[in-house]
């Protein structure tokens, strides 16, 4: 389910105070698009990333296929420290 | 006729109250350490400071804040501003409970060109509360991150501010 207009304000809210080296050339109306864009977008393909994931993750519950989309995409924008990385 | 300015707001010299307030940053530049308030791009957070309005002679005041933004270059940012005045051994007016004067508004947009300049952000202090010389005065600035014509992303960061009135 997509977020609400709250939870999609409060994600553009802090998205702001965390990501500064990224919203340089960004209005609030551009961020807010984008934001909404994303949600949308998660929405429409839950079912394709859902039938994506081998059997044991597909049977897992919804938090943890938001939580594993969200670690792979944060490692890949290079913002998810491990631990092995010193 | 004289233009008498008040003594700079300085950031350091800010008071809040207990929510919604800026930051307080010293940013290490380059060659000298830059002062300043933080906004915050999604809510209305304010800042109080208090003056004498020593030779306040008439008219409205000029409120300068000058500013600059943390990370935006482009978009436009909403400043208020508003007074509140007592005459002290005339007014019998509680100081705790004593409220503001309706806010005025302005809206700036960034320059562009270069990160971090400063802009100036003039308001016109029309709403004066009956101001008179000698008057203890408290003002407030406030950011309002919440409006829709305030487009700037990022932190907006306030280094100084000054109030400027006639003498006659």
């Amino acid at each position: 389910m997509a977020l609400d207009a709250t939870n999609r304000f409060r994600t553009f809210a802090q998205f702001m105070r965390d990501q500064t080296s990224f919203i340089t050339g960004l209005t609030k109306p551009d961020l807010t698009a984008a934001i909404a864009a994303t949600d949308d977008w998660c929405d429409a393909n839950q079912t394709s990333f859902n039938n994506a994931l081998p059997a044991a993750a597909k049977a897992m519950p919804l938090a943890f296929k938001s939580l594993l989309l969200a670690y792979v995409v944060m490692r890949r924008a290079g913002v998810l420290h491990a631990r092995e990385d010193g | 006729m004289t233009t008498v300015y008040a003594p700079d707001f300085k950031p350091g010299e800010a008071q809040f109250l207990s929510t919604t307030f800026p930051q307080y940053q010293k940013n290490l530049g380059t060659n000298f350490p830059v002062e300043g308030l933080a906004f915050d791009a999604a809510a209305d957070e304010a800042a109080f400071w208090s003056f004498d309005a020593i030779s306040y002679g008439s008219g409205n005041l000029t409120l300068d804040i000058e500013w600059y933004a943390d990370t935006a270059s482009s978009g436009a940012v909403v400043w208020e501003a508003a007074i509140a005045c007592i005459t002290s051994n005339t007014d019998t007016q509680d100081v705790e409970t004593k409220a503001f004067a309706t806010a005025q508004s302005t809206t700036t947009s960034h320059l562009g060109t270069t990160g971090q300049r400063v802009h100036r952000s003039t308001i016109t202090v029309s709403n004066l509360d009956s101001i008179a010389a000698r008057d203890d005065v408290w003002l407030r600035i406030k950011r309002l991150g919440s409006n829709g014509s305030d487009t700037m992303t990022g932190d907006v960061i306030l280094i100084r501010a000054t109030i400027s009135y006639s003498d006659t």
